[in-house]
């Protein structure tokens, strides 16, 4: 059963990714790679700017695609996905991803996501903590709620071990201000 | 484990994602076009008790220039006689993108919805130059091609519509022109691409304006006007004419109404002057005198609370030609 689940997980991946390539052979991308995935530890980590396309199905229905984020503007939401691949063959645990909200970028209320993952918000990048713990200083000196969009960082945290040969996900969205 | 919950994930990333491929939406400006974005994740793990950090690649967006344009109009309606020449309407062309952007500005006066086509003086597009609000001497005339604004996110540039008004209108007839702004680098639905078009080599990109934008100001045909002329002459005690104590002042004033329409109830008051005494009986009104009393005939002298002349002159058109007002004071 197990085994079986897996599979499909595994096509519905490549799915995915066939798709953005198509998309990119078509129009201009103005996110680059800088450089390769670093390799050297046993967790290979990737980070992928796209955004969603909406395209005429072959049934002529509308869907949506997520292709690579070119033509950005102002109000443009791009999603985020973090992949960590662990290339060893010994499992890693205490597994961690953390990535702060983009300059000039605001966050998606309720748009992280990440399987086996807490997930948790900090605005200063030294205390995290889940969204209804965090706390601002008012104008007028009292404590309100911190909203979504001052969120500066967003942390997974894996409560499983990373198998080797496995992939973790962490995504979110963020809007160009 | 963490292979099943990934199963969710992406089962969720093909179908359940929400958004729009969002063209930007009409705010200001926003992030500069050409502006880079970038991201970097980094993981912290441990593998058989050594912990470990690494960052991913850092990935790079660059911001679109998005073409967007707003053209409002300062005052909605402009008030005009018949014949008047180079009557200007007043817009504000404002560049809503994210990018600096040269516009194209064009205009029309044949449009529907109204009594009267205004004619376009030529030039017919002006900037004003000098922030008076209207059309004046040192206003720059607009040439396409030539001196299209090119204005800074945000930026705006005041524009004044010239048409000359038509004879033989009537009151209150209303004749529309219009103004419209385009994006130089081009226009279309919103989202459509202008490839490498951008801030430095960035795509630009059509916002919901659609990149052009137009308003629709109005002249309104006012109805008549009216004119008071006012003279004096002074005749002295002896036979002179210098303003002495005991010196009489006839005022005369010569009202007229012009355009058309007709001026309802047109009354007439003018203050005694201070210093001076009203003389009875000398009202007169296109050389017929009448009585000081508040009484059948449309004169009358009133003391308080400040002592004035008033003449009634009721219905007045152009047609009524001028009304001559005449009325007496001694110097104190």
């Amino acid at each position: 059963m197990k085994k079986g689940i897996s599979v499909s997980i595994a096509s519905a991946l490549l799915l995915a990714f066939a798709a953005a390539g198509q998309a990119a052979s078509q129009s201009t991308v103005d996110a680059t790679a800088r450089n390769d995935a670093p390799r050297g530890g046993c967790i290979v980590l990737k980070t992928v700017a796209e955004m969603e396309q909406v395209y005429t199905a072959e049934n002529g229905a509308a869907a949506k695609r997520l292709v690579p984020a070119a033509k950005v503007v102002p109000g443009g939401e791009v999603v985020w996905t973090v992949t960590a691949s662990n290339v060893c063959d010994k499992p890693a645990d205490k597994v961690a991803i953390d990535n702060p909200v983009p300059d000039h970028m605001r966050y998606v209320a309720d748009s992280a996501m990440g399987p086996g993952t807490d997930i948790a918000f900090s605005l200063d990048g030294q205390k995290f903590a889940a969204p209804e713990a965090l706390t601002v200083r008012g104008a007028d000196g009292a404590e309100r709620a911190a909203r979504a969009d001052e969120y500066a960082f967003i942390r997974w945290t894996f409560k499983n071990a990373l198998q080797p040969g496995s992939v973790a996900f962490a995504r979110f969205r963020a809007v160009v201000k | 484990m963490i292979r099943k919950d990934l199963v969710v994930l992406a089962l969720a990333s093909a179908s359940a994602l929400t958004g729009l491929l969002a063209a930007g939406s009409a705010r200001a400006a926003g992030v500069p076009a050409g502006t880079d974005i970038e991201n970097t994740a980094v993981v912290n793990y441990s593998v058989g008790g050594s912990a470990q950090s690494i960052s991913s690649n850092t990935v790079t967006v660059k911001v679109a220039e998005i073409l967007d344009v707003v053209v409002t109009l300062q005052s909605p309606t402009a008030s005009v006689a018949p014949g008047d020449t180079r009557q200007e309407l007043v817009y504000r062309v404002t560049n809503s993108g994210n990018g600096p952007e040269a516009f194209l500005l064009t205009m029309t006066s044949t449009l529907t919805g109204d009594q009267f086509d205004p004619v376009p003086a030529v030039p017919a597009i002006y900037f004003d130059t000098d922030n008076s609000g209207d059309l004046s001497a040192a206003d720059t005339p607009y040439v396409a091609g030539s001196n299209d604004p090119l204005l800074q996110p945000d930026a705006f540039v005041t524009v004044l519509v010239v048409n000359d008004i038509p004879t033989g209108l009537a009151s209150g007839n209303r004749g529309r022109s219009q103004l419209t702004s385009a994006a130089r680098t081009g226009t279309g639905v919103p989202g459509a691409v202008f490839a490498g078009q951008g801030v430095s080599g960035t795509d630009a990109v059509v916002g919901t304006t659609g990149a052009d934008a137009d308003a629709i100001g109005e002249y309104v045909v006012s109805g008549v006007s009216v004119s008071a002329v006012k003279s004096q002459s002074v005749t002295d005690p002896f036979g002179s004419n210098r303003p002495l104590p005991g010196a009489r002042i006839i005022y005369q004033i010569v009202v007229a109404a012009t355009g058309t329409g007709t001026a309802n109830g047109a009354a007439f008051t003018d203050a005694i002057p201070a210093n001076t005494s009203f003389v009875a009986g000398s009202i007169e009104l296109n050389g017929t005198a009448l009585t000081d009393a508040a009484d059948s005939d449309v004169g009358a002298y009133t003391a308080t609370p400040v002592p004035q002349i008033s003449v009634q002159l009721g219905n007045l058109t152009q047609a009524s030609g001028p009304q001559t007002i005449r009325f007496a004071v001694t110097i104190n």
